[in-house]
């Protein structure tokens, strides 16, 4: 098992290597730089950059050498110092960046994720045992609902209906009078208000999807021979639900955490934008659409790590969970 | 120095009067609160205040705290000499201290939504934009060939940390920072004057009298040196004190780019100019402005807080501004200042005509008021054509003024305004609107009439005669006559689609590209740009000419041309024919020695684009939405809402405040 995993483990880092060259490749192919960027912001507002300034401006951000060499650099100061490099848009650097979105994301991004499986698990769980029930209608009319909406529609329905009755639309995560106040009780009431929209939009999704998986799943493992016998050996309804079936039903979810992972270090991004949240997700776009290449190229190499390590760690999961596939590991 | 104050006061009040006069006969819908109050006080004859007559001066009571707590200075020792103090005309009444002004922002690059309405420059125009009145500096000589110019500051006036302002900070300004490019800008050409001779520009020199007096010296006239100062350098002075410790000329380049990595910038060029230009959103850095920075800028609430050291009072001695602080929240969607003004978020903020009809819905339920400032643009939907485009046919038909008047007459603009603007626009030609420097007479009527026979005709004449199976026009070499138009907002779709309508039924293949603003930028960068929608924006050619004149890179209808001349004749295009005079005129003005000599040239410019429209624009200008919320006071009603005067600060915010 050590074996496997320490293998893994070495074979990520070419992994690495390639997926940041291909991100920092792509990152730079659109036209135009951050510079020609800047330079359409700066007009937006008002103010004119003449040819000079801008060559200028590129020549200071090493922008006019050949990507590949300012890939080299960014490695290099990578690798020797840890410095993964200057925001463009933020004017500090990268890590600076990340390390004020990264508490918000956290929180948002967990409390969705609980939602989504203390909601879609037992909703799934009943909804195969209660096959064809009334109840499973509700929830399976519920879930196609839920997959077929987009979340930022969703998001745009609820700001709606907030706006109307109480006549805020709960922009963002906190209010005015919290915004800049130091923790304390009223502001995290305050959060928790404002997190109620987030949650049920970003939540929703996955828990439809979520609910279809299990109860799929579930319905294949509910009649198998094991749990037959069980029955037949007088075991309880529950007892079998939970030992045998419901494990075996698990294992698409787990085997799936390896995006769940990058997942919760971005957070969404369309929902997160449209509902205004101070998260990852719109950071990351914005420096995409902007040619923010280092606060990207971190950005998309650390989702890279996430991936590759999230499919690390639900494959040992999968291990521990499913007899079947832990001999496999320990025969090869 | 009184008697013109005078003559210069009751110019303005004319000036004031006629512009609102103007302003009722647009038949525009304003809001009916508070109308009759703000007619009225715009008729009372303005009161000329002497500062030193006021005997007792009042502030914050956050700030009487701080005085008794004796962490700063009383109000009179914060406040500049008596009769140095600035009295600032209040627009409505009087206003109380408390509150904040909330506004929407994109964030910490997005620093000139801050950054202008609380800009503090040395000579700020005045309410019609005419001509420029003091701010920071108390007053001006200037001798008879306007090549001296004796700026007087205030004596007593401080800095936002209570280190005295003097002419020192002007010259260290000028000396180790603008002359040295220490923030990414060359010195700006308002400081240089033109030999009528030879055409060669030579720098003034910035010398200083006293402590409170320094002197510009031009070698040649240059008689609209202020309100050039005022448009392209705003704030000619900077903290010297806080400058000394940060520029690598006093520190040393080690120090400095030591400092810089301190405050998180890459490098020390990018500090320099965050600190030098951008200065406003450092909390480190002293300003002059009526609020300072407080935190850091890239958080979700970027608060500005009271200056405690400005030296602007209103005329019963309260030290301004009334609102403690100027706040600006951070949105991801241009879409959330709408929904954070409907639900009560934001006190303040500027839309487009576009919001017009939802704001308007909600102004009772969202206790709001929108107010119409007009807009100094030539059109609100504007058709350019690049008039340096690569495409050899393509250049040669939009440099023909018939083809151009065949696509201005193709278009039926009634159809256009109604669409576009919700009729609040007229269907007129892309034109100087009335009221501003270089209006003429008839240019908004030409080629505005609806007739696609003669479009038809025009575009025959010119030999376009063949058409494909599909009604196309052919160019000789049997290609299709086809104009790309490429922009970089969605919003204009609705206009583009009429557009792309109209021009095919003439013949003429429109393609409609959106891109995003990198690439829309990169390709106005690289002349890659057939046709766009920007809208031309013009206060007074002499004073800003990039727009109408093409001197620099940028303008998508002569951007080629401008090279030409911003390069000094290596890259771009040389410009000939008419658009060659518009910069022979431009050279000439630049040269005059007198104002109204310069005014002769800058209306040949005019002319000259009355005459060949390069500019097309098939709906009159729409004026910019400022909305307000009904609590907060004394906004003016309107202002003219230019780039050149500083959008919402030219209604002055300083004296607006939060009435319960």
């Amino acid at each position: 098992m050590l074996k496997y995993i320490l293998r893994r483990i070495i074979l990520v880092i070419p992994v690495l290597i390639l997926v940041s060259v291909i991100v920092f490749f792509i990152i730079q192919l659109p036209p135009g730089d951050y510079v020609t960027h800047f330079a359409a912001e700066m007009a937006a507002q008002g103010e004119t950059l003449t040819q000079e300034e801008m060559d200028e401006l590129r020549a200071t951000l090493n922008l006019d050498r050949h990507w590949f060499v300012q890939y080299l650099f960014w490695m290099k100061d990578i690798l020797l110092h840890f410095d993964f490099g200057h925001s463009f848009n933020y004017d500090e650097p990268v890590t600076a960046v990340i390390d004020r979105y990264m508490a918000l994301t956290l929180i948002v991004s967990f409390i969705t994720m609980a939602f989504t499986y203390l909601v879609a698990i037992p909703i799934g769980i009943y909804s195969a045992v209660k096959h064809y029930s009334i109840g499973d209608y509700i929830a399976s009319t519920i879930g196609f609902l839920g997959m077929a909406t987009p979340n930022f529609l969703l998001a745009i329905i609820l700001m709606y209906f907030s706006y109307v009755n109480f006549g805020d639309p709960l922009l963002g995560l906190f209010s005015s009078e919290y915004e800049n106040a130091a923790w304390s009780w009223g502001k995290v009431w305050d959060l928790a208000k404002h997190m109620v929209i987030p949650i049920i939009v970003i939540g929703t999704a996955s828990t439809a999807g979520l609910i279809r998986i299990m109860r799929g799943q579930l319905l294949d493992e509910i009649n198998k021979p094991n749990v037959v016998t069980a029955r037949s050996k007088g075991l309880s309804e529950s007892r079998i639900l939970f030992k045998y079936p419901t494990r075996a039903a698990l294992n698409p979810i787990v085997s799936t955490f390896g995006w769940t992972l990058s997942n919760i270090f971005t957070g969404s991004t369309i929902t997160a934008i449209v509902l205004n949240l101070p998260i990852q997700g719109p950071v990351m776009y914005n420096a995409l659409l902007g040619q923010d290449m280092y606060l990207a190229g971190t950005w998309l190499l650390f989702m890279a790590i996430l991936t590759v390590l999230g499919t690390l760690i639900s494959d040992i999961l999968l291990a521990w969970l499913d007899p079947k596939i832990r001999t496999e590991i320990k025969g090869g | 120095m009184k008697k013109r104050l005078i003559v210069f006061l009751s110019l303005v009040l004319l000036l004031s009067f006629l512009t609102a006069c103007m302003g009722s006969s647009e038949g525009l819908a304003t809001s009916e609160t508070g109308d009759e109050q703000e007619t009225e006080a715009e008729k009372e004859p303005v009161e000329e205040v002497d500062p030193s007559s006021i005997s007792s001066y009042n502030e914050a009571p956050e700030l009487k705290e701080l005085v008794e707590s004796g962490k700063i200075p009383s109000v009179e020792e914060r406040l500049p000499v008596a009769e140095d103090v600035m009295v600032e005309e209040v627009y409505e009444e009087t206003g109380v201290y408390g509150g904040n002004i909330t506004i929407p922002w994109k964030g910490a690059d997005d620093e000139w939504t801050v950054g202008k309405p609380t800009e503090e420059p040395l000579f700020r125009f005045n309410e019609d934009g005419s001509r420029v009145e003091p701010n920071v500096a108390k007053g001006y000589d200037v001798n008879d060939d306007a090549t001296e110019f004796t700026i007087y500051l205030r004596e007593g006036m401080k800095w936002s940390d209570g280190v005295p302002f003097t002419a020192d900070d002007v010259l260290f300004y000028w000396e180790h920072m603008l002359t040295k490019e220490t923030f990414g800008k060359s010195v700006y050409d308002a400081y240089f004057s033109v030999d009528p001779e030879t055409g060669e520009r030579h720098m003034a020199e910035v010398t200083k009298v006293d402590d409170y007096t320094f002197k510009v010296t031009h070698k040649f006239s240059s008689p609209d040196f202020l309100k050039r100062v005022a448009i392209d350098n705003k704030w000619f002075f900077a903290p010297a004190h806080f400058h000394k410790t940060i520029l690598p000329e006093f520190v040393g380049e080690e120090k400095a780019s030591e400092i810089a990595t301190e405050w998180g910038f890459a490098d020390v060029k990018s500090f320099l100019k965050a600190t030098g230009y951008y200065y406003w959103t450092n909390v480190e850095i002293p300003t002059l402005r009526a609020w300072v920075a407080s935190n850091d800028p890239h958080s979700e609430e970027f608060v500005m807080k009271r200056n405690p050291y400005y030296w602007k009072v209103d005329k019963e001695g309260n030290q301004l501004p009334y609102v403690n602080n100027f706040i600006a929240k951070k949105i991801q969607d241009p879409s959330h200042a709408m929904l954070g003004m409907l639900g009560g978020d934001f006190n303040l903020g500027k839309f487009l005509v576009q919001d017009f009809t939802v704001l308007k819905e909600n102004e009772q339920k969202a206790d709001f008021r929108v107010l119409l400032w007009p807009s100094v643009n030539f059109t609100s939907a504007a058709i350019v054509l690049n008039q340096g485009v690569e495409d050899n046919n393509l250049r040669s038909l939009v440099q023909n003024i018939k083809f151009r008047e065949a696509l201005s007459v193709a278009v039926d603009r009634h159809e256009v305004t109604e669409i576009v603007t919700n009729g609040i626009g007229e269907p007129i030609q892309a034109s100087v609107p009335e009221g501003l420097v270089g209006h003429q007479e008839g240019w908004k009527d030409q080629w505005a009439e609806f007739n696609p026979d003669r479009a038809n005709q025009l575009l025959d004449e010119i030999g376009l005669t063949e058409k494909n199976s599909n009604g196309f026009r052919l160019y000789e070499d049997g290609s299709v006559v086809t104009l790309t138009i490429t922009d970089q907002n969605q919003a204009s779709a609705e206009f583009l689609e009429l557009v792309k309508n109209y021009y095919e039924n003439v013949g003429v293949k429109v393609n409609i590209k959106f891109v995003d603003p990198g690439t829309y930028s990169d390709q106005l960068y690289n002349n890659q740009l057939q046709a766009t929608t920007a809208i031309p924006s013009v206060v007074n050619v002499a004073l800003r000419p990039d727009v109408l004149v093409p001197l620099r890179l940028g303008q998508p209808w002569q951007g080629d041309f401008g090279l030409y001349r911003e390069s000094n004749g290596e890259e771009g295009t040389k410009p000939e024919g008419e658009i060659a005079k518009l910069v022979e005129n431009w050279d000439k003005l630049r040269a005059a020695s007198t104002e109204e000599k310069a005014m002769e040239y800058a209306n040949e410019i005019y002319k000259l684009h009355h005459k060949n429209q390069w500019l097309l624009g098939y709906a009159g200008p729409t004026p910019s939405l400022v909305v307000a919320a009904n609590s907060l006071r004394n906004v003016p009603e309107e202002r003219f809402f230019a780039d050149e005067f500083r959008e919402i600060g030219h209604g002055h915010p300083a004296q607006f405040f939060i009435k319960e």
